[in-house]
């Protein structure tokens, strides 16, 4: 469990705060997406789990444990991983298994159990093969999955990831997705800072920030109905979620809520199973494809 | 294709010299370099019959070992011309060009030299052509153990190594990328003469220089982040451990080494 109590801080002495009083709780196990415009002190926050950053007033306490306590530190930050934005910025081995070996060697275990921690972890990101490489020859979504094999070795509760995925490719970005769900499946609570409301639409529940405080916490689907509220924050909603907010506002009563292709078409799909016969069908990819036109009719208005 | 891309990794196992301990390997290095630079004729012909037995034996291609080695074929040419042309003694060859001349005594000194050096080279690429990058940067550490030096661990000074060659290839990517960006806007990097040259490399220092630091303080983040606090750590090998053969070798190298200095 993280809890964060009236968290303020500030970069310095004489600047606006960057985080003025964040409470949060984050139970384990929770997936929670972090959203809000560049600048909103998300980084901040998120460099507050693991005591890069020690609050300026208030707590972060982790399973118990506050990161003010420099003797709980080593302890703190294996039990909350963190991937950062540039993969290149993380990697310190030569190889691969040397860098994944980083973190269980800074736990000093026994060489034995880092073997076995290494071979698991890079098995876990589909890396095994490439063990020996440099991983300077990796792509960068190989890297971010090389980053996510080095905090799995150190079996951690929870990961923090900022903003992932914002230098990678699509391909990639949705690799990188897929391993955030085995993740989840693993128990691992997950914190995704991103500004991308697609890849947050996964997530149980989005915290939105806006200029250092927490301006919305809840399920995905009450936080992207609000597509206006959203705009006005500097966001961009999920297109499906503004294609339906369009329809609901051109008075087709549609159930706000729906924010990935598949829920917006089942939506559809109830809507009518009638007069539209590709809706009738009444599959999720029929339905998509009926969509897809439609959608850039709303947006060329 | 990746130039760093250890070559090591590749031959790992099909030799007995790829199982050697790193630290064996690095003092047969060292004592090789002493044994060429202070040897004469008779023991650099030894030394170089064992280097190629060495290669042999690893299974190196003698394509690859030249390959390694002709960035530094100039050089060794320039020494070979300066004791030709400069040393002196009786003319050998009836050509004079000025105070210049080819003498005897010239021609062997700048062979030997340049005979010792290319065995050098042989010797250093052998050694990180047999080794993975992460053994000698192990051997390394273990070797320099003994010399505390206030505040930096031997473990520090062989992550500062493995550090360097991490980001060698991304910084030089990061080079690469600052150069197109600046051929974009118009500097010229193939100018003729040595003004021009150091004008637009200068030109990549100052960004060059920013990018590290900016980088720096990300990695130091991302160490902490995954446990690191300046103390001892444990690595994926345990601590190395020398077979009989690799006494063996490290006690004839050091012999070999003494033996050159007395005789």
């Amino acid at each position: 469990m993280i809890s964060i109590e009236e968290l303020l801080y500030r970069y310095a002495e004489d600047s606006t705060l960057a985080l003025d009083g964040i409470s949060l709780a984050i139970g384990e196990g929770e997936h929670v997406a972090l959203v809000g415009p560049n600048g909103c002190g998300k980084t901040t926050l998120v460099k507050h789990l693991n005591g890069l950053l020690v609050p300026l007033a208030g707590n972060v306490i982790i399973d118990g444990m506050n990161t003010r306590d420099r003797t709980r530190l080593a302890e703190i930050r294996r039990r909350v991983g963190m991937i950062f934005q540039n993969p290149d910025n993380q990697i310190v081995g030569m190889t691969l298994e040397e860098d994944v070996a980083f973190g269980p060697g800074n736990l000093r275990l026994p060489p034995v159990e880092i073997r076995d921690r290494v071979d698991k972890a890079l098995a876990a990101v589909g890396l095994a093969p490439y063990r020996d490489r440099h991983p300077h020859t990796l792509s960068g979504g190989e890297k971010q999955l090389l980053a996510l094999a080095g905090i799995l070795a150190m079996d951690p509760r929870y990961t923090v990831l900022d903003e992932p995925t914002s230098s990678l490719d699509p391909a990639a970005r949705s690799k990188v997705l897929a391993m955030m769900t085995g993740l989840k499946l693993r128990g691992i609570t997950i914190i995704h800072a991103t500004h991308t409301m697609e890849d947050a639409a996964s997530a149980d529940r989005v915290v939105v920030m806006d200029k250092g405080r927490i301006v919305a916490d809840g399920a995905p689907s009450s936080i992207f109905g609000r597509v206006e509220w959203l705009k006005d924050l500097g966001l961009a909603p999920p297109p499906i979620a503004e294609l339906l907010w369009r329809l609901r506002e051109r008075g087709v009563a549609i159930e706000p809520g729906a924010f990935t292709i598949e829920e917006a078409a089942e939506a559809l799909a109830q809507l009518s199973g009638s007069s539209d016969g590709c809706v009738a069908t009444g599959g999720g990819s029929m339905a998509t494809s009926c969509i897809a036109p439609e959608d850039r009719d709303w947006t060329h208005e | 294709m990746n130039r760093y891309e250890p070559v090591a990794a590749l031959g790992r196992g099909r030799s007995p010299v790829y199982r050697m301990d790193p630290r064996s390997k690095i003092a047969a290095a060292a004592a090789l370099g002493v044994v060429t630079l202070k040897g004469g004729p008779y023991v650099l012909a030894l030394a170089s019959l064992g280097v190629a037995a060495m290669v042999v034996s690893a299974r190196l291609s003698f394509r690859r070992l030249y390959g390694a080695s002709k960035p530094a074929l100039p050089f060794i040419c320039i020494i070979f011309l300066l004791h030709l042309l400069f040393t002196e003694g009786s003319p050998l060859l009836n050509i004079a060009l000025g105070p210049l001349k080819v003498t005897a005594v010239g021609f062997t000194e700048g062979g030997l030299l340049a005979w010792r050096f290319a065995l050098l080279l042989q010797a250093g690429a052998l050694l990180t052509m047999t080794t993975p990058l992460p053994e000698l940067t192990s051997g390394i550490e273990r070797l320099l153990r003994p010399i505390r030096v206030k505040g930096i661990s031997s473990q520090d000074l062989a992550l500062m190594v493995s550090l360097a060659l991490r980001f060698l290839p991304t910084l030089q990517e990061e080079m690469e990328s600052l150069k197109e960006a600046q051929l974009a806007r118009g500097a010229d990097f193939a100018a003729k003469g040595l003004r021009g040259r150091v004008r637009a490399l200068s030109g990549l220092a100052l960004p060059l220089s920013l990018a590290v630091f900016r980088r720096c303080d990300h990695l130091v983040e991302a160490m902490y982040a995954r446990g690191y606090d300046g103390g001892p750590r444990t690595g994926l090998k345990g601590d190395l451990t020398l077979s009989a053969g690799d006494r063996i070798v490290i006690i004839l190298s050091v012999a070999a080494g003494i033996a050159c200095f007395v005789l």
